[in-house]
């Protein structure tokens, strides 16, 4: 995906993440660490899933927006793994980013079935097919 | 029978009348020169759709095509690429949206689901998250 081979230059635009290792989620304000447990670069928030738009996935390298992305949905790869797509509130960019093992479960399972809570056509009909 | 038939065909050779103009043209530049052809099924779709005021996926298999970049209509992508239906997403209001990933770029697209949408593919698209037991079940489990 293009998310991993950009993290270099994002990385390098943004020293503050490196030096330090830390960053201040931009909804819940928490502030985590950039590694994950895997040593993976962590790039949502584990508590509430929120991320930064701090790169541009159309023209490519890293964008000045820096608008708040909120999750919107979860997507799964072939391999069977869950895929967060984030939506930036300021320009509605969409990216996709793999979870980590210690993202908030609640909230991935609550963003999975919310789909299903409203329907736009009945679904009981699906039960002879 | 065989009198009877021969009787019969002489009949329609004598009744027969030339073919009747046809104003109605089926070829391009005609009634359905809107329509476009999924890359994905092959299916003919025309342009209106009920719901919506910009038809931009196919209503049997939800391909869409790679031709907007940042503005929904502005065609200046030159990808030209066969985006797939990746996930669904909900707006606030309840409204389902299908999230298209398109094969060639990565380049991702919300689109607004349409009245005459395959309900089965949609609804095998909202369940995907829940099919593969394992992931979901360690996640329920662990909550």
């Amino acid at each position: 995906m293009s998310s991993t081979d950009k993290t270099p230059s994002h990385t390098s635009r943004t020293p503050n993440t490196v030096l330090a290792g830390t960053f201040t989620c931009a909804w819940c304000g928490l502030t985590v660490s950039a590694a994950t447990v895997d040593g993976t670069r962590r790039n949502h928030c584990p508590s509430c899933v929120h991320s930064q738009h701090v790169l541009d996935h159309v023209e490519g390298g890293p964008s000045d927006c820096r608008g708040r992305m909120s999750p919107i949905s979860v997507a799964v790869l072939r391999t069977g793994d869950w895929m967060v797509i984030h939506r930036c509130v300021r320009c509605d960019e969409l990216t996709s980013s793999p979870i980590c093992a210690d993202d908030n479960q609640l909230i991935l399972m609550r963003m999975a079935v919310r789909p299903l809570a409203q329907p736009p056509f009945p679904l009981e009909a699906f039960g002879d097919l | 029978m065989p009198r009877r038939a021969k009787n019969s065909g002489r009949r329609t050779q004598r009744t027969r009348r030339p073919q009747r103009h046809k104003d109605v043209l089926h070829r391009r530049g005609g009634h359905r020169r809107h329509d476009f052809r999924c890359v994905g099924c092959r299916l003919d779709v025309s342009l209106d759709a009920p719901g919506t005021t910009h038809r931009n996926h196919c209503p049997n298999c939800l391909v869409s095509l790679h031709v907007d970049r940042r503005v929904p209509g502005d065609r200046a992508a030159a990808c030209r690429g066969r985006m797939e239906a990746l996930s669904m997403s909900a707006r606030p209001d309840g409204e389902w949206m299908i999230i298209h990933e398109c094969q060639s770029c990565g380049e991702l697209s919300a689109n607004r689901i349409a009245g005459d949408d395959n309900a089965l593919a949609l609804v095998r698209l909202a369940l995907k998250p829940l099919r593969d037991s394992s992931v979901a079940h360690r996640m329920l489990l662990r909550l």
